[in-house]
């Protein structure tokens, strides 16, 4: 399936894409749409973070938010409290991935060892154990009413900072395929396919499993800081259950396990709730859009397991072997009729 | 002493209410090893649902009875659509779950409007005792009552009945119940809907305590309640009230002394107990 | 003529990936004692649970009393009359010998109640423990409360799992005379590792390996058959 050349079908279609995402800002001179766009490359950032933990290693985390958070926070409290330059803006995001990386080190260490089920109920008491500090702590957060910042001088040009997260982007989506298309990302599948076996094959599960959530922390730390920034804004938002579901949303929708599926999923899902508040005005169902999300997101579960991304994929690949059967077939066929 | 006491009653109420969303939500693990993360959802219908009842019939009892019905419909939807097809999938089951809870959320807001409604303690449990220096919320007494009855009739029918021997066997081998006859598929639906019917009834309750309710209500309670089930001990029904107690008791007195430690250290507990003793602290160990 | 209770044509089963049973065939005849034989991880367990419903066939029929029940939910299958005795037993631990039986008789009718008093008599242990909880019991005392459990079920078919497992000798020969002792009102299919046991107690016998069967017959042709025990049992 993987050709090991650069310019396989695939990478090609992605390769266009990314030079009409690089062009777009130039050719729709809009701000509310390149705004949208960039948080829609911010969530698939996020998302794709998740998918590692989710779609790869079958870890279902409900507390992935605090790692977003802490990237948010970091960022914030940086650029208000130092100089607001570029250089803090790289140092800030480094921060906070250490500081993330560090967190789920530690919260991966204690808790993977446990069921899953026992895993998503402490993910998600972490979390909010993480977001009730931030709301008391209010000396540092703001709490709830958070606090505004000024961003870069650089990018008050919209269009800057959309190019910067389109480029991160790329970065992650090239470092997070070669992690799962590696030995290691290989374990990590294994792990998600049958823990007890890989564990009898000798592998230390528990130490795949955390070096798993530490890089998914460490990259959702980064979707944070880029969040904080395209809002200049930060309150205790950024930590609450609302953040992990939509990360969970778009991995499930787009598909899991593919990579390409979550940022399939963030275009769905932001765009879907762009316009649907949009609506909202003149339709107040719209208002609760969620509902619809969660809907769709229960059936994709039931019925639609691998999501957009993965259920295209399995078709794709089940046609082929079809039409490789179709090829075949009329040789044999005549094999038979000449006997 | 007088602040002890009402610090105590104050605890054992909230401890009651907890109890009952967390004994449902461990009987289903127990029984069906389902984690059901719309547990939460379930207690906010039965709040809402109770309290426009209760509001429009003018009659407690009758939202008591509207919440209950309501669970033990949701109960019924919930088992059939989103628990069944998904059965035995447990990373599966743990997003359903949630997805559901989500949507049971928002629903709340679409039938009943988005804000916060304001619930009013029925008249004959309104108002407070007092004896000496110490004032007794009648309306908390109530509920510790009401806690307790609850737990005595879900003992009785745990321990005395054919169908709470079934459930007791099937905790600890479903397969084996099975093998002895017993349709199992229908002993989960039975208990999952009464799960639910307490899990409702507990928010209608809870409504006119807090004297307020709304929609991410659920989330936070059900929080409240998994904290619960896994101090207890996954599957134990005893254990549940005791950790119950144990947690409405830590908070209230929490509130007290170190409000801003209040939510925090339930949940310290809980991350504790997990680490170090995940079978809960009311449960011996099973090999 | 005896006729035949159960019958296991080709039964395939898959256990998730894995293929375990591919072709297993047997018959009980009413009134007698089966033996599954075979070396371990054979599949003789499985062949149990698949009757039992526990672990449905993928391919094959499992016939009782002339009725399909290769695709029947476990519960069915025991309310057809047929009772399992798993390896471990399946006690509820935290159940008094009572309340495990209680669980098992689905209606308390003379006959079930008279079925309850022959159990008891054929173990005095359980009436003595009568309130005492399952788990606490001996090893030999679970095996007896399993069988009789099963027993009371209204069963027309016992299947026992190893009932010799982890039992002291002295205890396995109570069993094996109880077992004895019950298949003059019932039919058993036996697994049993232990060939002078299973030799002693067996009508006929079911030679299953790689989850097939290899050998149908009387228990008399197998003790005779060198052979036959040395490839696939190693022993004689």
């Amino acid at each position: 399936m993987n050709k090991p050349i650069l310019l396989s079908r695939s990478n090609i279609i992605l390769f266009i894409i990314v030079l009409a995402l690089v062009a777009f800002p130039f050719v729709m001179d809009s701000r509310t749409l390149t705004i949208l766009v960039t948080q829609i490359l911010i969530f698939g950032i996020l998302a794709m973070s998740y998918d590692i933990l989710l779609g790869y290693t079958g870890i279902v985390s409900f507390g992935h938010a605090m790692f977003f958070g802490i990237g948010a926070y970091c960022t914030a409290i940086m650029l208000s409290d130092f100089e607001s330059t570029i250089g803090v803006f790289i140092v800030s995001i480094i921060v906070g991935m250490l500081i993330a990386g560090i967190l789920s080190f530690i919260v991966g260490l204690l808790t993977l060892r446990l069921k899953s089920h026992f895993f998503a109920m402490l993910t998600m008491a972490i979390s909010g154990l993480l977001l009730v500090v931030a709301e008391k702590w209010r000396s540092v957060t703001k709490g709830n009413d958070g606090f505004t910042f000024k961003a870069p001088e650089v990018f008050k040009d919209r269009v800057i900072f959309y190019l910067v997260v389109l480029a991160l982007l790329v970065i992650v989506f090239i470092v997070l395929k070669r992690f799962v298309s590696s030995p290691l990302g290989r374990v990590l599948i294994a792990v998600r396919e049958n823990e007890q076996r890989t564990k009898s094959l000798g592998f230390k599960t528990l130490y795949y499993k955390v070096i798993a959530s530490v890089v998914a922390g460490v990259i959702a730390a980064l979707a944070g800081s880029l969040y904080a920034v395209s809002l200049r804004f930060v309150n205790t938002s950024v930590l609450t259950m609302e953040i992990t579901l939509d990360a969970l949303l778009m991995t499930i929708i787009g598909g899991v396990g593919t990579l390409i599926g979550p940022l399939v999923g963030s275009v769905v899902i932001e765009s879907a709730q762009h316009y649907l508040s949009g609506l909202a005005r003149d339709f107040p169902i719209f208002e609760r859009w969620i509902i619809f999300f969660g809907i769709i997101y229960i059936l994709a579960v039931i019925f639609f397991p691998k999501g957009i991304v993965g259920t295209i994929q399995t078709k794709y690949s089940q046609w082929k072997i079809k039409r490789n059967q179709l090829d075949v077939a009329p040789l044999s066929k005549s094999k038979e009729s000449s006997k | 002493m007088d602040l002890i006491i009402s610090l105590v009653i104050n605890g054992l109420a909230t401890g009651m209410l907890i109890f009952l969303l967390a004994s449902g939500l461990t009987l289903i693990f127990g029984l069906m090893h389902v984690l059901n993360f719309a547990h939460g959802g379930l207690f906010v219908w039965g709040a809402y649902a109770g309290v426009f009842s209760y509001a429009y019939s003018g009659s407690f009892i009758v939202g008591i009875i509207v919440a209950i019905l309501t669970g033990l419909v949701f109960g019924f939807i919930t088992e059939k659509l989103i628990i069944t097809p998904v059965y035995g999938n447990l990373v599966q089951q743990i997003l359903i779950t949630l997805g559901f809870m989500l949507v049971l959320q928002e629903m709340i807001k679409v039938v009943f409007g988005p804000n916060v409604v304001a619930v009013k303690v029925p008249e004959l449990l309104a108002g407070s005792w007092q004896l000496g220096d110490i004032i007794i919320i009648k309306y908390r007494i109530f509920i510790i009552f009401f806690g307790f009855i609850i737990f005595g009739l879900l003992h009785y029918m745990l321990t005395r009945t054919k169908i709470g021997l079934i459930v007791r066997a099937g905790v600890m081998n479903s397969d084996m119940v099975q093998a002895l006859g017993i349709n199992i598929k229908r002993i989960f639906l039975v208990v999952f809907m009464t799960g639910s019917a307490l899990a409702a009834l507990a928010g209608m309750l809870f409504a006119p305590y807090s004297g307020a309710i709304y929609a991410e209500l659920g989330m936070e309670f059900a929080i409240m309640a998994f904290i619960v089930v896994v101090i207890g001990g996954m599957g134990s029904f005893q254990g549940s009230l005791f950790a119950a107690i144990l947690v409405g008791l830590a908070g209230s007195f929490m509130a007290y002394y170190v409000p801003y430690l209040s939510l925090a250290v339930n949940m310290i507990i809980m991350v504790v107990v997990l680490i170090f003793r995940p079978q809960g602290l009311f449960t011996t160990a099973k090999g | 003529m005896m006729t035949s209770l159960l019958k296991l044509d080709n039964v395939n089963t898959h256990i998730g990936q894995y293929h375990i049973l591919q072709g297993v065939h047997f018959e009980a005849k009413e009134g007698e004692v089966s033996v599954l034989l075979g070396r371990n991880g054979a599949g003789k367990t499985t062949t149990l649970k698949t009757i039992i419903g526990l672990t449905p066939a993928s391919g094959g029929s499992v016939t009782f009393l002339n009725q399909d029940i290769t695709k029947k939910a476990t519960y069915d299958i025991a309310n057809l009359g047929i009772g399992y005795v798993p390896e471990d037993q399946g006690i509820f631990g935290d159940l008094t010998v009572e309340e495990n039986i209680k669980v098992a008789m689905r209606k308390e009718t003379d006959e079930s109640k008279e079925k309850l008093e022959y159990v008891l008599n054929l173990f005095p242990d359980l009436k003595k423990f009568w309130k005492k909880a399952g788990g606490n019991l001996s090893g030999g005392q679970k095996q007896m409360l399993a069988m009789s459990r099963a027993f009371v079920n209204d069963s027309r078919l016992l299947l026992i799992d190893e009932p010799s497992k982890g039992l002291a000798p002295i205890v396995i020969e109570k069993v094996m005379e109880a077992i004895v002792e019950m298949k003059k009102q019932t039919t058993i299919v036996l697994v049993e590792q232990n060939f002078i046991m299973a030799s002693k107690i067996g009508d006929s016998f079911t030679l299953i390996d790689d989850g097939k069967t290899v050998r149908n017959g009387a228990m008399k042709e197998l003790i005779e058959d060198d052979e036959l025990k040395h490839k696939y049992l190693g022993i004689g």
